[in-house]
């Protein structure tokens, strides 16, 4: 029943290009193994917010620099509105009119900038929302349903990157040298965890998921395993002390 | 059936569909009047995402262990059996099909089940998820009842094109995922609360969609101040 483990053939093409440049696995490699996994020229990421400044974080050629630069300046484009809809933005065609209206100087200066297709992709988790990850192809391009869930799933592993390198998970090696984490498979009770760990750490969801996913690769369990025992209380966080498991005997 | 009842329930729903529309209390709604007008004991709307899983976008009850029940069908049940058909699977009496489907029959009896329905959700030639109805007794299903069902279900359906989005493009995909990501939003604004304030998924949830609509807002622009603190929301998980 599991559809053959996208996330970590993804992980793999990530791992790879770290490799490759000789360092952890980081956004760059994100971008570098979509381009070369995609139908794209290049790839950008910006960290995007609502209240602080935005601004890029990588890109892997000179259109993508120019095309993030100028989303984040013209404050236009779509990753713009990627990130404020929290919807995936796929432009086949810069060209099409109806564009030209809608992102009336961005359409311009990228077309401009030697980019014909643009796909961006926020980089989310419900709340969680820390950027935007761009791709761009010199010709009109239409990523197919194989094509597009890729490139969801790079988009989600540039999430986990991006928060585990902003944030420190207190304990344990850095995310990055953890190797694979088991990401296939969803479960509610991940994202009902999350929000419980918001409020008895007292800290934000981006940490709070940060935090459970830690615990989890130091207990050597799985997220969705730790995340039914945080939902059903037999395991309870606290700000001072090590996570509580309720039925251990002591 | 009552016709009164079936006909004021369509009513409601395409009333919400066009006024500022939230996918998450749409489908809950829809699941609550699945409850009401079909004499289902309990209702779901399911998704595959990208990779063909099925997840929970709503149920007319949040309790864990129900929600549990429409997951578990990922692995066997009614609802994967349809989804992968494309074609109605009714079940009138569960205990015939523990063969069949043995994990599910056991963790559906033990909630009291024992009569299923699922009806496919289709858009053109693809089927993105079901409406997966649950009876507490066993027994044959009302002919005109499914094809209510199915109508409701085609409904849950055309609300995925209502997102914010669609506007843009009308392409499936990216609006699946855009809808997928708006339930994650909701549980973690759950958990939150359900946590803040001592009380269960349910309530949590009930909470959460009483204030957004006594305030005239979104459930998902309250979901998502609440989890972010980005705005006071004053009596909500004070």
């Amino acid at each position: 029943m599991r559809p053959g483990g996208r996330s970590a053939r993804i992980q793999v093409l990530v791992a790879e290009q770290a490799a490759r440049r000789g360092g952890r696995a980081g956004v760059l490699d994100v971008c570098t193994a979509a381009v070369a996994a995609l139908p794209v020229g290049g790839a950008g990421l910006s960290a995007m917010s609502r209240t602080a400044a935005s601004h890029p974080l990588c890109s892997t050629d000179d259109i993508s620099e120019q095309l993030e630069e100028l989303q984040l300046t013209l404050g236009e484009g779509p990753c713009v509105d990627a990130f404020l809809d929290g919807s995936a933005v796929l432009t086949p065609d810069l060209l099409t009119g109806q564009l030209q209206d809608r992102w009336a100087v961005f359409a311009d200066a990228a077309l401009e900038a030697g980019a014909r297709a643009v796909f961006a992709l926020p980089l989310q988790v419900g709340a969680i929302s820390p950027g935007v990850l761009d791709l761009y192809a010199d010709v009109p391009t239409v990523l197919d349903p194989e094509q597009l869930a890729d490139a969801l799933a790079f988009a989600d592993l540039a999430t986990l990157l991006l928060l585990d390198a902003r944030i420190d998970g207190t304990g344990g090696p850095a995310p990055a040298d953890r190797g694979f984490e088991d990401l296939d498979g969803y479960r509610a009770e991940i994202d009902q965890a999350t929000g419980i760990l918001t409020v008895q750490l007292g800290i934000g969801i981006d940490e709070a998921f940060v935090r459970l996913r830690a615990h989890a690769y130091m207990q050597g369990r799985r997220l969705a395993d730790v995340a039914a025992d945080v939902v059903a209380h037999r395991l309870r966080f606290s700000p001072h002390a090590e996570p509580d498991r309720a039925d251990e005997g002591t | 059936m009552n016709q009164q009842l079936l006909a004021k329930t369509f009513v409601e729903l395409a009333d919400n569909l066009v006024a500022d529309f939230d996918l998450i209390d749409f489908l809950r709604l829809l699941t609550d009047r699945c409850v009401g007008v079909l004499g289902a004991d309990a209702a779901g709307v399911l998704l595959a995402d990208r990779d063909g899983e099925l997840r929970v976008m709503a149920a007319s009850d949040e309790q864990v262990r129900l929600l549990e029940l429409f997951q578990l069908q990922n692995d066997e049940g009614p609802c994967l059996e349809c989804f992968r058909s494309g074609s109605p699977v009714i079940v009138p009496d569960l205990t015939r099909e523990a063969e069949r489907w043995p994990r599910f029959v056991t963790t559906a009896h033990r909630s009291g089940f024992t009569a299923v329905q699922a009806l496919p959700m289709r858009l053109r030639d693809e089927v993105v998820g079901a409406l997966n109805l649950f009876r507490a007794a066993p027994g044959p299903f009302d002919p005109a009842g499914t094809l209510v069902a199915q109508a409701l279900a085609d409904v849950a359906t055309i609300s995925l094109l209502q997102q914010r989005s669609s506007h843009r493009s009308t392409i499936l995909n990216e609006q699946l995922q855009t809808a997928l990501n708006s339930r994650v939003l909701i549980e973690q604004a759950k958990g939150k609360l359900a946590e803040r304030l001592g009380i269960d998924m349910e309530r949590a949830f009930t909470t959460l969609r009483g204030y957004a609509r006594a305030h005239n807002r979104r459930l998902s622009d309250v979901a998502r101040a609440f989890v972010d603190d980005s705005e006071p929301l004053p009596g909500l998980g004070t």
